[in-house]
């Protein structure tokens, strides 16, 4: 094994509790059109079946997020369950070992964002404020269940770079919901510019870009990085999601293009959706080296059990910068 | 050389002032650590801004499809021709074969030239002289919208669309319609349950209670319309015997209203499959003969668009919609379905059920041709679907008579075709036994062992046994391995025994049984442990 990269998480034994089996393939819900980056649609049947369990557990709560099932992404299921954060209750925010993220400290503990557009939800998801003296500071809950970045942050991701200022690349970014949180990370003085292949959710995508406007939308296939050359800068992270067959290639495009010396890169691997049968450990490893041949060091790799089943978080840096000899 | 460089704010083109650094790709990006030092190697030499957006949308747009943009040849002209000589150095190499057919202009686009675009990238805001950094983010935040906006407007698969919406609605309204259509028989059974038993179709059951309202009614009102003559009379007979309970004039008043909604869903849903029937017969024609419009629209709705549709080799579009079975077969190493949507195809459903995957098969290689033809070509005609859909029905009806024919008993040769070695039953060929020479077989077989150890325990075991005698006189080797920690040691010695030229002297029986002793030595070891605790 490398030094100074090591494959962590399956334990589980983080203090938080799994739920629930997977939707599975069967019905995909028929609204969603599939073209870009598909498979995305698929997880919605993963939050539905789970009762309470997940999430944070704080020892008086009675389950952690609640459930959000059917429907595209999950959207079906507003106004049902109100009360979690709201009711009067105080709250605490304190942030998080990672720069931009924050713990919200209440009857359920959760994981936050500072909202960048006060008073707007972007997917339906709980806002709290928190009076600190003079200024009323929003910010919005950030559930590990539809978000892998949130999911690889609870599971105790060492890094994930993407902090205040920072410009990300975020391939595969579908309605904007994980793009949102990003966006309020990196905040004002940041970019993040989100790729997306699907007309369907690039259009909620626009949505979202048009209230915040840190978040650049690029409606076209991240295979073929020089259509969008013109729109994009140097970046200095690149967060991919794109559960395709050749995501690592896909990835290493745009790190050569757009990815700067010495840049990030945190790469979601779904192994189902690279090889659905060879056994999931054997498929990130092929990832990991399909990585270092392409120039990108692998730094970091975690599962992301109990949030998502067989997938994994590689954490690396690409063109690391040479070793000063001693 | 010259480089041509776009920005969301308009194009740049630089002169590359040392070419010789150029070349060396690997340390290119040290020359532009810094603004001033990349101000060495390149210098801007024109900057075209865009007027205005529409203006960098156009040329936007135009970059997408690898075109020479208006603004772009302008500049190209201007500036580029002075110096023809030159060569230009550009990102899309697609583009580069334009700008040259049609401009004239020597282009390149290497690796090197990548990296080049890399550097200027990186120091875009000290090499773009004259153009604040706010105003770049701003250009291309513009851009952005307007291009993703211009993308969503002008989608090209909006016709699709269309009918993957329909043949949704298609299915919901079924659905809808059946759970209506038994809550009102559910609902009036209460009230005369004879008439559900003698009236089975739905529309006319619903427009019959419409009608009468109250059993009471049946006598003095008239069927003849809805019903036949014969039905009539039996419903007429009876509602006068009837076990039904008496509901009131309110309770009528809202089955009625049910009955009418689902008449009334029912005339939409015909009008709606009327519609999805003259789309996919102008959208895709050939795929409409060979499978029937509502299979045809289900396949293009499981694949999001006929041009995605198009990309599917006829294998995938034999089993589109048996996703799950196809998985679960390839995670359990079983057989792969023979049929998913398709199974539904009128040509399938004809089929004995000993030819349907012979058949399905067939049917998704022409259907596959059909919708090539039909999303690529020109002017597509449904002849080369008809023309097809025949074949099939011909070479259905010889694989169907063919089993009739062979009463004579002359069958010998086909059946030996018929047999089929699937692939779940193949025999996977062991290489470990190829090797015969000693010496180089013995670390590649302990690699071998070490990858696969999970797999290759269980059958270990089996083997061990009857060789305990054979480690039992090797007492020496066992202790030595006792003394050294477990996992990481043992490498290392695995290392120092290959040193040896011992032991690659050994008879080859040892060599082989090597491996196993190997373990057994490990299992000594966990029991002397045991012992030890």
């Amino acid at each position: 094994m490398r030094p100074g990269f090591s494959p962590r998480g399956g334990g589980g034994g983080r203090g938080f509790r799994g739920g629930g089996g997977r939707g599975g393939f069967g019905d995909r819900g028929g609204f969603g059109d599939r073209g870009g980056f598909g498979d995305r649609g698929g997880r919605g049947g993963f939050r539905g079946g789970r009762g309470g369990g997940g999430g944070f557990r704080s020892p008086s709560g009675e389950g952690g997020f609640r459930g959000r099932g059917g429907g595209r992404g999950g959207r079906g299921g507003r106004g049902a369950g109100r009360g979690g954060f709201r009711g009067g209750r105080k709250v605490t925010v304190e942030p998080h070992r990672h720069e931009g993220v924050f713990i919200c400290r209440g009857k359920e503990d959760a994981l936050v964002t500072k909202n960048m557009v006060v008073g707007e939800s972007v997917y339906g998801e709980k806002r709290m404020n928190v009076e600190e003296g003079e200024t009323k500071i929003e910010y919005r809950a950030w559930n590990p269940f539809r978000s892998k970045l949130a999911a690889a942050i609870l599971g105790g991701v060492d890094q994930i770079h993407i902090k205040p200022g920072a410009k990300v690349m975020y391939l595969g970014a579908a309605s904007g919901t994980t793009v949102s949180h990003v966006s309020d990370i990196v905040g004002p003085e940041g970019l993040v510019y989100a790729v997306e292949f699907s007309h369907r959710s690039g259009r909620d995508l626009l949505n979202v870009a048009k209230k915040r406007t840190n978040i650049i939308p690029i409606i076209e296939d991240a295979r073929h990085p020089h259509k969008y050359r013109m729109l994009v800068g140097m970046v200095d992270v690149i967060f991919a999601d794109v559960a395709q067959p050749d995501q690592t290639r896909i990835v290493a495009l745009n790190a050569h293009n757009f990815l700067k010396n010495g840049g990030h890169f945190v790469i979601s691997i779904k192994a189902n959706c690279i090889d659905s049968t060879a056994a999931p450990e054997a498929v990130f490893a092929a990832e990991v080296k399909k990585m270092s041949s392409e120039n990108m060091k692998p730094q970091e790799q975690l599962t992301l059990e109990p949030y998502e089943r067989d997938h994994a978080v590689v954490v690396g840096i690409y063109r690391p910068p040479p070793k000063q000899k001693k | 050389m010259l480089v041509l460089f776009e920005t969301a704010a308009g194009y740049a083109i630089f002169k590359v002032l040392d070419e010789q650094k150029i070349q060396e790709v690997d340390s290119l990006w040290k020359e532009f650590e810094t603004p001033e030092k990349a101000n060495k190697i390149v210098k801007l030499k024109h900057f075209e801004k865009f007027q205005d957006t529409t203006e960098a949308l156009a040329a936007a747009t135009a970059l997408v499809e690898g075109k020479i943009g208006k603004t772009l040849k302008k500049v190209l002209k201007k500036v580029v021709a002075k110096e023809a000589h030159e060569q230009l150095a550009i990102t899309d190499a697609k583009l580069g074969g334009v700008i040259k057919d049609k401009l004239n202009l020597s282009c390149v686009h290497s690796p090197a030239v990548a990296e080049l675009m890399r550097g200027i990238r990186t120091q875009m805001e000290g090499l773009i002289t004259g153009l604040p950094p706010r105003e770049i983010s701003a250009m291309s935040l513009g851009l952005a919208h307007s291009l993703s906006r211009y993308k969503l407007k002008f989608s090209p698969d909006k016709v699709d669309t269309m009918i993957v919406q329909a043949i949704s609605l298609l299915d919901d309204l079924d659905k809808e319609l059946n759970n209506y259509i038994m809550r009102c028989r559910e609902w009036y059974g209460w009230h005369f349950p004879e008439l559900g038993k003698i009236i089975t179709d739905n529309l006319a059951y619903c427009k019959s209670v419409r009608k009468l309202g109250d059993r009471t009614n049946v006598a003095t009102s008239d069927l003849s319309e809805l019903l036949p003559e014969e039905v009539e009379a039996e419903v007429k007979l009876a509602a006068e015997i009837s076990m039904g309970t008496e509901v009131s004039e309110q309770d009528i008043g809202n089955i009625m209203h049910l009955c009418d909604q689902v008449i009334e869903i029912t005339e939409y849903r015909s009008q709606l499959y009327d519609y999805l029937k003259n789309r996919m017969m102008a959208i895709a024609p050939n795929l409409t003969v060979m499978v029937g419009e509502l299979v045809g629209a289900r396949l293009i709705s499981h694949a999001g668009s006929l041009l995605n549709l198009a990309k599917h080799p006829a294998s995938t579009v034999q089993i589109l919609g048996a996703e799950k079975a196809l998985f679960r077969a390839l995670k359990t190493r079983r057989d792969t379905p023979k049929y998913g949507l398709i199974y539904h195809a009128s040509l399938v459903g004809q089929t004995t059920a000993k030819n349907k995957g012979k058949i399905s098969r067939m049917l998704a290689a022409k259907a596959a041709l059909a919708i090539r033809y039909d999303a690529l070509a020109e002017d597509a005609t449904a002849e080369m679907g008809v023309e097809n859909r025949a074949k099939l029905e011909a070479r259905l009806r010889h694989l169907e008579e063919k089993g009739i024919r062979r009463i004579s008993g002359t069958g010998k040769a086909t059946a030996r075709a018929d047999k089929y070695q699937h692939k779940s039953d193949v025999r996977v060929y062991d290489p470990s036994g190829d090797s015969t020479l000693p010496s180089g077989s013995k670390k590649r077989k302990f690699e071998e062992l070490e990858a696969e150890e999970p797999e290759a325990q269980p059958a270990e075991t089996k083997t061990k046994k009857p060789k305990k005698e054979a480690a039992a006189a090797e007492p020496e080797a066992v202790e030595e391995e006792v003394e050294e920690p477990p996992k990481k040691k043992k490498k290392k010695k695995e290392k120092k025994q290959e040193a040896e030229p011992v032991e690659e002297a050994e008879p080859m029986e040892e060599v082989a049984e090597e491996t196993t002793e190997k373990k057994k030595k490990k299992k000594k070891k966990k029991v002397k442990e045991e012992e030890e605790d």
